[in-house]
């Protein structure tokens, strides 16, 4: 009777698994079509990939255009357009070897000449890419046949494979043929067949202020990839709304979600993915180190500022005055890391320095004293942040309250529009501290232009503290050629201990990054702002 | 009547030259520079100065005025500084949206405000009446952005999401590009929640003004007459009180076309909708001066346009008005 009880129970097993079995192995095969509903939270600026500014033409950047590499979560390079690559052991030569089968949207072939074409654009200045400083390590690009293209360093470059994956949009491969035939303002408003890329997607339509319409490519070189037919790119800026639109099921992704409301995203859709992982973005209270000395703007002829330009109350204010614990509880409800260095904790080989900042009011009072600040002379500036994120503001407000705890520090909180701010920080207008966050650094190295020395060849606009310190750029230039890991991860801590004691840059903590799916988007790999790809993506549905 | 028509027309040209003047000068007057914005990582001062050589910022602002003047007259609105799209183009795309935002607020206020005045003013001092009004007082007092939140929360997050919370769905025939929605049903889906959170307000400041005078007209003579030759209430308050009554609403209503378009930039952020106040706000707020200046000049017409629509509205409400040249 046991016996067949048992019989009875282990048939009844094998049939329910014989059923299960392929429903299961079917709910993890990627199922093609459909259309995957994206929401950003600002408009995209243009469509120029070489030259346009925000992440949300990046984001789309990555999906049209292909690459030489792509990289990892964990930091590991893969081919895109390239097969395989190899590296000289002085470091100074990268040949690829591009795949076959790589075709542009336009029907042309991905080759070493569209890739030296494309490299050259990059570090051509007439081009106006941002990126230019990056490719300086450059000497020349050759072409050594159609599939095998080289490029020759002018010195070690550790960061190289680095940068052409993912510092801003990577190199992003365009079509020279339609570049030839385009010109700059065709492709800035998306005209038809100005964009050609040769990634998993074509560009279709954008409407600025509507949608942006990517599709399916269906020769593109990754057999069976994509499997998504449309990508459509929504603009939600109320956070609200986006989060109305997404349990309203009306978008699958959004592609930069506003930490401050996570809980509630959490609460309201107890299934949806929320994605997060290293912090890359230093959230920062910069101060400015230098002013032109007579007054013409972005002029290499620098005076101290009249405030930071003295060591000490830099170091009093950005150092010991801000208590980076109290802000991240406050302005992050605790989830961000308190951090004083450069980079980030995210950040390759970034090292922690905040022992070299703690909160210490005694300290920062004891150094404004010396500076000759006191209850007779008070120490008054202005403390701007723009109305990008909310985030920013609150910030302001508690630096602003924690300094006035030292009892003759006020600072008066100017709030002013995106466009403001960087007029005036990329203008070398007057200003004496800002709240913003910047952007994500992959490697120390990828803060090369916003924090080297004004006065120096490399430096760019962005390197906004304008500070005059040469040996920054040489501490850059070291750790980008040291081939020697150990060496390297020493340099980075002595840089990055450099910079705090100098106070040049001044991280209060990482800004955390989410991405938030609906339980129903597979394929996804999370890779924070770097890597936004849509090409593994399906819908099940 | 046709004179003062085409002399009410010449009267646009002025008008609207003198407020693209303004935010022309306005515009650039604030703290603010495209440029930036459009060089963006790529910035420095040198190419500033050859972009802005090429965009004609560096010339004085009245000069650029009439550069922009002449453009103009030739049909040109130019083109957006960081986009490069041609700004005409966008304004008649975005155009159609706000227009049937802006009706269709109208009609929700006027939905609301008419019943509301009517039973307010014929019923006077009774629950009915202080219902209206304190419902009318509440509607003035509340933002349109927090109406729309509350709408958002009622019926896209709450109710299994009845209503979509953002986007557009085109009425037949309007779309504007390759790939849009486009359908009768899905239109009123989308435009249901901002026309009542734009029209919310509206109504109660227009049930305030017409009840007042609504209880003016019914204390008129000729109504006192009416009733006394036996005259049923209904002709009488919908034929000869309401019809009276409207004249000065429907001065107001013309007025609050300004405030529809201000509004319309909060309510169609709010629900991301692609009309012309996103327009607005995004080029204003991005500094791009040309299209600063299309959406100037297509608000200024609209309000001058609309208004004289009402002017001539009057002669059918009450025949005795006669315009003269």
């Amino acid at each position: 009777m046991r016996s067949t009880r048992l019989a009875t129970f282990i048939m009844f097993v094998i049939v329910i698994a014989s059923i299960a079995a392929p429903l299961l192995a079917d709910a993890q095969t990627p199922k093609r079509g459909g259309t995957l509903r994206v929401s950003y939270g600002n408009e995209i600026a243009n469509l120029d990939f070489h030259t346009a500014p925000g992440y949300e033409m990046m984001w789309v950047a990555m999906n049209v255009g292909c690459s030489l590499t792509n990289i990892t979560p964990d930091g590991k390079f893969v081919g895109d357009a390239a097969e395989s690559w190899t590296t000289s052991s002085d470091g100074l030569l990268y040949t690829f070897k591009l795949r076959k089968n790589v075709l542009f949207h336009d029907g042309t072939p991905v080759d070493a000449a569209a890739v030296k074409f494309n490299i050259d654009r990059m570090k051509d200045p007439a081009t106006k890419s941002g990126m230019r400083p990056f490719y300086e390590p450059v000497h020349s690009v050759e072409v050594l046949d159609p599939q095998t293209v080289q490029v020759r360093l002018k010195h070690p470059y550790v960061f190289f494979l680095h940068m052409l994956s993912a510092y801003r949009t990577g190199l992003i491969l365009l079509s020279p043929q339609s570049i030839q035939k385009f010109n700059v303002e065709d492709r800035k408003q998306g005209k038809p067949g100005s964009i050609v890329g040769c990634g998993p997607f074509k560009f279709v339509e954008w409407v600025k202020g509507s949608h942006l319409l990517m599709e399916r490519f269906d020769k593109y070189f990754e057999p069976g990839l994509p499997y998504l037919d449309k990508v459509i790119v929504r603009v939600i800026k109320d956070p609200i709304t986006e989060m109305a639109a997404f349990k309203n099921g009306e978008i699958d992704f959004i592609a930069s979600f506003s930490p401050e409301h996570v809980d509630t995203m959490k609460a309201q859709n107890p299934k949806a993915q929320i994605m997060t992982g290293k912090e890359t973005t230093p959230m920062m209270a910069a101060m400015k180190v230098t002013i032109p000395k007579d007054n013409k703007p972005m002029s290499p002829d620098r005076a101290p500022h009249p405030i930071f330009g003295d060591l000490r109350v830099r170091k009093a204010i950005g150092c010991y005055g801000i208590d980076r614990q109290e802000i991240v509880k406050i302005a992050f409800k605790g989830q961000a890391t308190p951090w004083v260095g450069m980079a980030p904790p995210g950040t390759l080989e970034s090292v922690n320095v905040n022992h070299l900042c703690p909160y210490d009011q005694a300290k920062a009072k004891a150094l404004l004293t010396e500076a000759g600040y006191g209850p007779s002379k008070p120490l008054t500036f202005e403390l701007m942040a723009n109305t990008e994120k909310s985030v920013f503001n609150v910030i302001a407000t508690v630096v602003k309250d924690q300094l006035a705890r030292l009892g003759f520090v006020h600072a008066n909180i100017k709030v002013v529009d995106k466009v403001s701010w960087m007029n005036t920080t990329l203008g070398d207008g007057p200003w004496d501290m800002y709240i913003e966050d910047l952007l994500s650094l992959i490697t120390i190295d990828s803060n090369g232009y916003l924090a080297s020395a004004y006065v120096s060849d490399k430096s760019s606009a962005w390197s906004h503290p304008r500070h005059t310190d040469i040996k920054v750029d040489e501490y850059f230039s070291r750790y980008a050629k040291e081939l020697d890991t150990t060496k390297r991860k020493a340099l980075a801590k002595e840089f990055l201990e450099y910079m705090a004691t100098n106070m040049y840059w001044n991280t209060i903590s990482g800004s955390p990054f989410y991405m938030v799916a609906q339980p129903w988007m597979k394929g996804y790999t999370y890779n924070a702002e770097f890597e936004v790809h849509y090409d593994k993506v399906w819908l099940d549905k | 009547m046709r004179v003062y028509f085409l002399k009410r027309l010449i009267e646009i040209v002025p008008t609207v030259l003198m407020i693209t003047l303004v935010v022309f000068v306005m515009m650039r007057s604030i703290p603010g520079d495209p440029v930036v914005a459009l060089l963006g990582d790529a910035y420095t001062q040198e190419d500033a100065i050859k972009v802005r050589q090429e965009y004609g910022l560096d010339k004085p602002i009245l000069w650029q005025y009439f550069i922009w003047l002449g453009k103009l007259a030739q049909g040109d609105w130019g083109a957006s500084i960081l986009t490069g799209r041609p700004v005409l183009q966008d304004v008649l795309i975005r155009l159609p949206v706000t227009l049937e935002l802006i009706v269709l607020s109208m009609a929700v206020a006027l939905a609301i405000a008419i019943p509301a005045a009517i039973i307010g003013a014929v019923r006077r001092n009774t629950w009915a009446d202080y219902t209206a009004t304190t419902v009318a007082m509440v509607g003035v007092s509340i933002p349109e952005f927090f109406i729309g939140v509350l709408l958002l929360l009622a019926f896209s997050i709450g109710m299994s999401g009845l209503l979509p919370s953002s986007g557009w769905v085109y009425l037949p025939g309007t779309c504007p590009s390759v790939v849009c929605a486009a359908g009768l049903f899905g239109n009123a889906q989308h435009v249901l929640m901002p026309a009542f959170a734009l029209g919310v307000g509206r109504a109660a400041l227009l049930t305030r003004l017409l009840r007042a005078s609504m209880l003016e007209v019914i204390r008129t003579e000729y109504v006192t007459t009416a009733r006394a030759k036996g005259l049923a209430e209904r002709p009488i308050v919908f034929k000869h009180a309401l019809k009276n009554a409207l004249i000065p609403t429907v001065t107001v209503m013309g007025l609050q076309v300004g405030f529809l378009i201000g509004g319309a930039i909060v309510i169609e952020t709010l629900f991301a909708m692609p009309g012309l106040g996103t327009f607005g706000i995004d080029a204003i707020i991005a500094r791009d001066y040309q299209q600063v200046q299309g959406f100037a000049l297509i608000t200024a017409i609209a309000f001058v346009v609309i208004n004289l629509v009402v002017d001539l509205t009057y002669t059918f409400l009450d025949p005795r008005i006669r315009y003269t040249g």
